[in-house]
C-alpha cells in the first residue's frame, strides 16, 4: 500500500486528537464531584435503630411525621470542629418544636471520645452511635460530616457533604417541610 | 534576595534556551556550520543557569527562608535535614525545578557526545529540539509553576512537607531516579525529530544515544519498583501497585521505552522497523508530558492527590503541539524513511521482537485506556466513573502471559529463519524444565490458571537463558580453554548487550513469579487483642505485647509491640503505627513489616488502644513479596552489564554469540529419511 | 517415533493434565464466600482512595464487606448487588466498568487493536513469505551506477 505510514499517522494522530479533546474538556472539572453529592435525595430514607448516648434507643419508625435532620460526625474531624457551633445553634432555634428532631450519628470514632467530647462541648441534641457502620453504610456516607434532611413522609429531601453553617441547616429545615 | 537570584537563573535558563535556537535555526537555514558550532554553547548555559535555580532553592530551604512561598509550604523549622533536601522536589515547582536540571544534565551530555559532529545538521536539529524542550520547562517555571515566588508577609514557621513524604529516607531517591529516566527518553526523541527534520537515517545515531536510552529506561525500571516499594513498606494500605493514575503515568513511557529496546536490536540486525522505532521514540516523548499532565493537573482521582494548578491547560497545550509535531513529521517524511526489509520467516527472532512490540503496545493502549476511560465517560455522558484492579488485572495478565512465554522461547530462535528440528532441540529441555516447575507449583497447592502458567513460564525461562550463558561460554571454552568462570566473564564482556538483557529477563521472570504468588494467595484478617492477648493467621502467632505513644515535634506516633512466632520460633517484635500530625486530622498508618524469603508478615495498627484496651490488628501474610524487589534488582544490574563496554572493538551486525545452526546432521537426517 | 519426539509428545500430556487439574471447576460450598470476596473486590469502598471494599479496613468497608455477606446470604443476586451500591453511591462506585453502552470503549478497543495488529502482522509475514526476494527499482540501479566509478 502506498503510503502507508502516512495512513497510519493519520488514523494515530485522529485518536489522539479525539483524546486531547477530551482532556482538554476535562481541565479544570472536579473528578470528585460525584463523591460530593450524595445520591440519597428524593429517595426514601433508610431505617435504623441506633443506641444513645444516654442509654436509650433512636429508631426511625418512632419518628414518622416529624422534620428529621441527621448529621453525621465524629470527634476527630477538623469540618466538624468547624461546623459545630452552627449545628449547636440551630438546635437551639428549634429545640421547643416537637414535630422536629435533631440526631447527630456517630461516624468511626470510640466512645470515650465522643462522650468526652460532648461534656467539653455541650451538644443537647440527641448524639446516637453506630455499631458495625450500619446507618452510616446505609445513609451512603463517606465521611464527615454529612448532614440529611427528612420529611415527614420518610423521604430524603437535602443533604450536605460537608460542614454547613446556620443558613445552610434552615434550608435542609425548609426543604423538608419544616415550619420557619 | 533569594527568590530574585532564584528567577535571575531561571531567566538566564530561558534565554540561553532561546539565544541557542535562535542561533541553531539560524545556523540550519544558511547552512553554516560556524553558527552550528557556536550554537551548541548554549546548552552549557542552559546546565548552569539550573544548578544555579536548584542552589538557591536548596540554600532557601537549608536556610528556613518563608518569605519564599515554597518553602514555606513545604518545610518547616521543625523538619528533619534529610527532608530539607529532599524538599526541592517536595512538591509541583520543585519538582519541575528538578526536571529542568535533570535535562540541563542530559542535554549537556549530548552535546559533549558529538561534540565532534557539532556541524552536523541532524546533530544541530536535534540539539535544537532539546533546547525548545528545555525553554518550555523554564517558561513553566517563569510562568505559573514559579518556584520562586514570595510571601507579602514571611511566617514565623512553615507549614512543612506533606506527612506522607516524610515518613521514610526513601522518599529521597524515589522522585530523582523517576526523573532521571523520565527526562533521559527527551534525548533519543529530540533525534527521532531531527532524523524526520532532515530525512536522513542510518547515521549510527541511534546506536550513539542507544546507551542513553538504556540508562534512562534503567532509571525509570529502578523508580517504579521503588514506588512499588514505597507504596508496600511506607504507605501501608497492603499493597504495591494500585492501578493508580499516577502510578500507571509512570508505567506507560516505561512500556514503549521496553517495545523500542527490542525493535532497535532488529533495526540494528536487519534495517528494518525504522519509522515504527522513530514513532516509539515520539510516543515515549509524549506520554512523559501526559504523565506529567494526568499527575499535576487534578484531573484524575488519585492517592497522590496533588493541587490543582494552572500547569494543567499549559501542559496539555505543549503535548499536543509536540504530538502534532510528531505524527505529522512522520505523515509527511514516514513513507521516504521506510527501509524496504523483510521478515524470512514467522519462525525467527525478528519476528518474536515484533511480536514483543505487538503485545507492549497492546498493553500500553490498555492502561492508557483504562486510566483516562473516567475522563471519556466525564465528557461523553456526563457521569463520573471509577476504573480500578480488577479491569486492569482482567485485561494486562493474559498479555503479561504471552509476553512470558515470548520472552521464554525468543532468545532460542535463530535470526532469520530456523527449521523446526533445530527449534525443536534447543527448546526440549528448557520446555520440561517448565512443566516441571508447573507441576510442582501444583502439587504445592497452586489453583489459579494465571499464577501456575506464570511459575511454568518462568521456569521455562529462566532454564534457557541459563542455557543460553552455558552454550556461549562452552563454545568459548572450546576454542580458548579457559576454565569456566573466566569463560563466562570473557563471554558476557562479548556480548554484553545479549547478556545483559538475558540478565534483566531473570529479574522480569523473578519479578512476575513474585506478582502471580503474592496477587494469589495472600491472606488478610483483623484481629483484636487485649495486652498479652495471641491470634493465629495462617501458622503465625501474633501476641500484642503493649502500646506506646510517642510525642515528637510535629508528629504523635501511637504504636503497639507484637512478638510474631511461627511453630515455637521468635521472629521478632514488630511495632506497626499511627501517626497524626500537627496539621492533619486523620492518623496515617505506618506498617511494620517482617520481610521473609518466603513470604511477609505485614502488620498494621488498624485502631488505637480503646477504653478496655484493646487494639485491632490488621495481620496480612504475603508470599513472596520480597522477589519483586529482588528482581528489581537483578533487571537493575542486568542493565548495568549491557551499559558495560563490549570486548569488541565494534560489534558487526552480522556477528553473533551464537550456536551455529546444524547443517549436517540434519541434512544427514533428511537423506536418510528419504532413502 | 524417535526419541525426541517421544519426549515432545509426554510434555504435551504433562501440560495438559497440569492444566486440567488447575482449571477443573472446584465445588460450589465456597462459592458464597467466593461471591462475597469478588463483588467487595469490584466495589470501591466510599471513604478511602482507590481502594476496594476487599482491601480496605475502614469501618465502612468492613460494614459494607458485612451488608454484602449478608445480602448474598438472602439470595441477592451479583447485578441487584451492584445496582444497590450504586444507587447509595453513584456510578463511582464501580471500579470494574460495565461492559455494556459505552464500556465497548474500554473492553472492546483494546481487543480489536490487538487483533488488528495482529492481523497486520500475519499478513506482513505472509506478503515476505510469497516473495521472498526483493527487486531492485530502476532508482535503486541509477543509484548504484551513479557510485560505480
Amino acid at each position: 500500500m502506498r503510503h502507508r505510514a502516512r495512513w497510519i499517522a493519520l488514523a494515530v494522530g485522529a485518536f489522539v486528537a479525539v483524546l486531547a479533546v477530551v482532556l482538554a474538556t476535562q481541565v479544570g472539572t472536579d473528578p470528585r464531584a460525584d463523591t460530593n453529592r450524595s445520591h440519597l435525595v428524593g429517595k426514601d430514607a433508610p431505617a435504623f435503630d441506633l443506641p444513645t448516648l444516654d442509654g436509650n434507643h433512636v429508631r426511625s419508625n418512632e419518628l414518622a411525621g416529624k422534620v428529621v435532620i441527621v448529621n453525621f460526625w465524629n470527634s476527630w474531624c477538623l469540618p466538624c470542629h468547624q461546623e459545630h457551633g452552627a449545628l449547636v445553634e440551630f438546635a437551639r432555634r428549634h429545640a421547643g418544636d416537637p414535630s422536629f428532631v435533631m440526631i447527630g450519628i456517630v461516624r468511626d470514632d470510640t466512645d470515650s471520645a465522643i462522650r468526652r467530647y460532648v461534656e467539653e462541648e455541650g451538644v443537647r441534641y440527641t448524639v446516637a452511635f453506630d455499631p458495625g457502620a450500619r446507618a452510616a453504610l446505609d445513609f451512603g456516607t463517606r465521611g464527615q460530616p454529612e448532614t440529611y434532611a427528612i420529611s415527614p413522609d420518610g423521604v430524603v429531601q437535602g443533604a450536605q457533604i460537608g460542614p454547613s453553617d446556620v443558613a445552610l441547616l434552615e434550608r435542609l429545615y425548609a426543604a423538608a417541610g419544616g415550619r420557619p | 534576595m533569594k527568590a530574585s537570584l532564584g528567577v535571575l537563573a531561571l531567566a538566564l535558563g530561558a534565554s540561553g534556551a532561546v539565544l541557542g535556537i535562535g542561533t541553531l535555526g539560524l545556523g540550519l537555514a544558511r547552512h553554516d556550520e560556524r553558527l552550528l558550532r557556536a550554537g551548541r554553547r548554549y546548552v552549557f548555559v542552559v546546565l548552569v543557569a539550573a544548578l544555579l535555580a536548584a542552589a538557591v532553592m536548596e540554600w532557601a530551604l537549608l536556610t528556613h527562608d518563608f518569605s519564599i512561598k515554597y518553602v514555606a509550604e513545604n518545610n518547616a523549622r521543625a523538619t528533619p535535614l534529610l527532608y530539607t533536601i529532599t524538599g526541592l522536589w517536595a512538591a509541583l515547582e520543585g519538582s519541575i525545578l528538578l526536571w529542568g536540571l535533570v535535562l540541563g544534565g542530559y542535554l549537556a551530555f549530548v552535546v559533549h557526545k558529538f561534540r565532534n559532529r557539532s556541524g552536523d545538521p541532524l546533530v544541530a536539529w536535534a540539539t535544537l529540539v532539546g533546547l525548545v524542550v528545555a525553554l518550555f520547562f523554564f517558561g513553566l517555571m517563569l510562568g505559573p509553576a514559579n518556584p520562586f515566588k514570595t510571601l507579602a508577609s514571611a511566617p514565623l514557621d512553615g507549614q512543612g512537607p506533606n506527612p506522607l513524604l516524610q515518613n521514610h529516607p526513601l522518599m529521597a531517591f524515589h522522585p530523582p531516579l523517576l526523573y532521571l529516566g523520565y527526562v533521559g527518553f527527551t534525548v533519543p526523541f529530540s533525534f527521532a525529530i531531527a532524523s524526520l527534520v532532515t530525512g536522513r537515517f542510518g547515521e549510527g545515531w541511534l546506536a550513539e544515544t542507544r546507551r542513553a536510552t538504556l540508562v534512562a529506561w534503567g532509571f525509570l525500571t529502578v523508580g517504579i519498583i521503588l514506588g512499588a516499594w514505597w507504596s508496600y513498606e511506607v504507605l501501608g494500605w497492603g499493597g504495591y501497585w494500585a492501578w493508580d493514575p499516577v502510578e500507571n503515568a509512570s508505567l506507560l513511557p516505561w512500556l514503549t521505552a521496553t517495545a523500542f529496546i527490542h525493535s532497535v536490536v532488529v533495526q540494528e540486525r536487519r534495517g528494518m522497523l525504522r519509522v515504527w522505532n522513530l514513532s516509539l521514540l515520539i510516543a515515549t516523548f509524549c506520554l512523559t508530558i501526559l504523565g506529567t499532565f494526568l499527575t499535576r493537573s487534578g484531573i484524575l482521582n488519585s492517592v497522590h492527590s496533588f493541587t490543582q494548578s494552572a500547569i494543567g491547560p499549559t501542559l496539555l497545550v505543549f503535548l499536543g503541539v509536540v504530538a502534532a509535531t510528531g505524527i505529522g513529521l512522520i505523515a509527511w517524511r514516514g513513507d521516504r524513511l521506510r527501509a524496504p526489509g523483510r521478515i524470512d520467516s514467522p519462525v525467527s527472532r525478528e519476528s518474536a521482537f515484533l511480536t514483543n512490540n505487538l503485545l507492549f503496545a497492546a498493553l500500553a493502549f490498555v492502561v492508557l485506556l483504562g486510566t483516562v476511560y473516567p475522563l471519556i465517560a466525564e465528557a461523553l455522558q456526563g457521569r463520573q466513573l471509577s476504573v480500578g484492579e480488577p479491569y486492569f488485572d482482567r485485561m494486562t495478565t493474559p498479555i503479561g502471559i504471552a509476553l512470558l512465554f515470548l520472552m521464554a522461547a525468543a532468545p532460542a530462535l535463530p535470526w532469520r529463519a530456523t527449521s523446526r528440528e533445530v527449534l525443536r532441540d534447543r527448546l526440549l529441555v528448557s520446555a520440561w524444565v517448565g512443566a516441571l516447575t508447573m507441576v510442582v507449583a501444583v502439587a504445592l497447592g497452586a489453583r489459579e490458571l494465571a499464577q501456575v502458567l506464570a511459575f511454568g513460564l518462568g521456569g521455562f525461562a529462566v532454564a534457557g537463558i541459563v542455557r543460553q550463558f552455558a552454550v556461549g561460554t562452552r563454545g568459548r571454552r572450546r576454542a580458548s580453554g579457559e576454565a569456566w568462570p573466566l569463560a563466562l566473564a570473557r563471554t558476557v564482556r562479548s556480548n554484553p548487550r545479549l547478556y545483559g538483557g538475558l540478565v534483566v529477563h531473570v529479574g522480569v521472570v523473578i519479578v512476575a513469579i513474585a506478582i502471580a504468588a503474592s496477587s494469589a494467595y495472600s491472606t488478610k484478617r483483623e484481629v483484636r487483642l487485649r495486652e498479652g492477648q495471641s491470634a493465629g493467621v495462617r501458622g503465625y502467632t501474633v501476641t500484642y505485647l503493649r502500646s506506646q505513644q510517642d510525642r515528637s515535634g510535629q508528629k504523635t506516633t501511637v504504636s503497639a509491640d507484637v512478638r510474631i512466632k511461627r511453630g515455637g520460633d521468635d521472629l521478632g517484635t514488630y511495632a506497626p503505627a499511627i501517626s497524626t500530625f500537627r496539621n492533619a486530622a486523620q492518623g496515617i498508618g505506618t506498617p511494620s513489616v517482617r520481610t521473609g524469603l518466603r513470604e511477609d508478615v505485614y502488620l498494621t495498627l488498624v485502631s488505637s488502644p480503646n477504653e478496655q484496651g484493646r487494639v485491632t490488628i490488621g495481620v496480612a501474610v504475603n508470599p513472596m513479596v520480597m522477589w519483586l524487589w529482588v528482581g528489581g534488582g537483578v533487571m537493575a544490574l542486568g542493565t548495568l552489564v549491557a551499559l558495560s563496554p563490549s570486548l569488541r572493538r565494534r560489534a558487526r551486525p552480522t556477528e553473533t554469540e551464537e550456536e551455529p545452526v546444524p547443517a549436517e546432521p540434519a541434512l544427514r537426517e533428511r537423506e536418510e529419511a528419504l532413502t | 517415533m524417535s526419541r525426541r519426539a517421544l519426549a515432545w509428545v509426554a510434555l504435551a500430556a504433562v501440560l495438559v493434565i497440569t492444566l486440567a487439574i488447575v482449571a477443573w471447576p472446584r465445588g460450589g460450598d465456597a462459592s458464597d464466600a467466593s461471591r462475597v470476596s469478588s463483588l467487595s473486590s469490584e466495589l470501591r469502598c466510599p471513604d478511602c482512595e482507590g481502594q476496594s471494599i476487599e482491601q480496605s479496613s475502614t469501618e465502612t468497608a468492613r460494614a459494607a464487606r458485612a451488608d454484602i455477606r449478608q445480602r448474598v446470604a438472602t439470595g441477592q443476586s451479583d447485578g441487584e448487588i451492584r445496582q444497590a451500591y450504586i444507587d447509595k453511591f453513584g456510578d463511582s462506585i464501580l471500579l470494574k466498568p460495565e461492559g455494556g453502552g459505552l464500556g465497548i470503549v474500554v473492553w472492546g478497543l483494546p481487543a480489536a487493536a490487538l487483533v488488528l495488529g495482529g492481523g497486520g502482522l500475519v499478513i506482513a509475514l505472509r506478503r515476505w513469505r510469497r516473495e521472498p526476494h526483493q527487486h531492485p527499482t530502476d532508482a535503486d540501479r541509477e543509484l548504484v551506477g551513479r557510485a560505480r566509478p
